[in-house]
């Protein structure tokens, strides 16, 4: 994963963007000035875990879906064993994916949790268990996107390669049927 | 170019006849017939569709005992091709940013209301527990959670953030070390949907811990406690009992009645 945003492309969904980054620059940007703004725990708390709750239906729901094409839910089947679906797109429109806007919708992912577990390690060393408690829900939240959409990923990954080998596999077998016939 | 309707592949398939649907979906991308218009942007997803795009194809009506290999039975494959790609029907493509957000969030919106009525209220459901609340959503249990821990805080004079994040923590480590409770009794109950439910019978406590907050008076609190701490206890009690044993059933619930009686008291007792 390279530092820079691929060149020659402008962002696909510039507003989708925005909102994916907006939920999480909030909640961090809050955390980090909440002493300027409030002397009181609970709303730091309570605005701060309500940025992140959004930022986590934002981007599972909206920015997955159109930033890269990538679903993850968990359903609970007649058998009620619970079940985890992960769905994407067809290949074809994966490669017509904005490099830009996946670039985007990873780092910031993969960022944002980097930085909850460092202000999870302030918040220790200074025995703030009140704040810890913030950082702990957000950081629960960010590792629960983070997981669901890596698995996704990998599972996209793995279904084409085992789709593009069916498909090399059939049609291989069958030109050697067509073969086999003439002679 | 013609997009294909079924954009969205299901994924984790281990049957052959499910990779030959794929690839038949694939190649008859341009006999769809159902196309809703679509905008030029490459990602052409159903933001606003059904929710629950069913992840696994329907199966193939009658398909050969034999995997069939590609060049075989045409005409099967057309038909399938045809069918599924009419089965789905998918909402109109995001032209703002509004348009899919809200209906998502109606969507979860009614999913919340919809649990709320099947765990809290009396209703025919009840007897199938299992059934009623497959649909769970932590959503539900998050507002009651920092509704009544916001609620406490108000009421309190003095510490005013420690009431909360003792409430807050005390309910949501309540909730889970219950469900581990409960699945380490035996019972049969998913982790999520456990924290769910008692997320949502906290529901009743809510509209307890408010009716305090505006009225000062210790003979009402107790009172209203009271009632709703019974209604609470109602709302829990088919769900953990037809999980566990019924040898178990005491042990499972008595840790649940008394989670929900310590809130209680946390409400009295705060001035």
């Amino acid at each position: 994963m390279d530092l820079n945003p691929p060149p020659g492309e402008n962002y696909a969904n510039p507003r989708i963007c925005f909102f994916h980054v907006l939920f999480k620059a909030g909640a961090l940007a809050f955390y980090i000035l909440s002493a300027l703004f409030s002397d009181s725990f609970v709303i730091i708390f309570v605005v701060t875990v309500l940025l992140a709750a959004l930022d986590f239906w934002v981007v599972k729901n909206v920015s997955g879906r159109i930033l890269v094409g990538l679903r993850w839910w968990n359903e609970i089947d007649d058998n009620g064993e619970s079940v985890w679906k992960f769905e994407c797109l067809d290949q074809e429109s994966l490669a017509r994916m904005n490099k830009k806007d996946s670039w985007l919708f990873w780092w910031t992912l993969y960022l944002t949790a980097v930085v909850w577990i460092f202000f999870g390690i302030f918040s220790l060393i200074r025995f703030q268990a009140d704040y810890l408690l913030v950082v702990g829900v957000c950081l629960t939240l960010s590792i629960a996107n983070i997981v669901g959409f890596t698995k996704c990923r990998k599972d996209a990954k793995k279904q084409i390669q085992q789709f593009a080998s069916q498909t090399i596999a059939s049609r291989f077998s069958s030109t050697l049927q067509s073969a086999f016939s003439v002679v | 170019m013609s997009y294909t309707e079924r954009d969205t592949v299901p994924l984790n398939q281990s049957s052959q006849s499910d990779i030959d649907e794929i690839e038949n979906l694939i190649n008859y991308t341009v006999q769809s017939t159902v196309l809703p218009a679509r905008p030029p942007s490459p990602p052409s997803i159903p933001v606003s569709s059904s929710p629950f795009i069913p992840s696994n194809l329907p199966p193939p009506p009658q398909k050969p005992a034999s995997v069939p290999s590609v060049p075989q039975q045409p005409s099967n494959r057309t038909a399938n091709g045809q069918q599924q790609s009419n089965l789905t029907g998918f909402g109109s493509p995001p032209n703002t940013l509004t348009e899919p957000v809200w209906d998502t969030v109606k969507r979860d919106l009614s999913r919340i209301v919809s649990n709320l009525k099947l765990v809290v209220f009396p209703n025919p459901f009840r007897e199938d527990p299992g059934k009623a609340l497959r649909d769970w959503d932590l959503w539900g249990p998050f507002f009651f959670i920092v509704f009544l821990g916001l609620t406490l805080s108000w009421s309190a004079s003095v510490k005013n953030s420690e009431v909360f994040a003792v409430a807050f923590a005390l309910l949501a480590t309540g909730a889970v070390i219950l469900t581990l409770n409960v699945l380490l009794l035996g019972g049969h109950i998913i982790f999520f949907q456990s924290l769910s439910l008692l997320g949502y019978c906290l529901f009743p406590l809510d509209i307890g811990a408010l009716i305090c907050m505006l009225k000062d008076n210790v003979i009402l609190k107790i009172v209203v406690v009271c009632v709703t701490l019974a209604w609470s206890s109602w709302a829990a009690y088919p769900f953990i009992s037809m999980a566990v044993n019924p040898r178990r059933k005491a042990l499972a619930l008595y840790p649940v009645l008394l989670m929900y009686v310590s809130v209680g008291f946390l409400i009295i007792a705060i001035d």
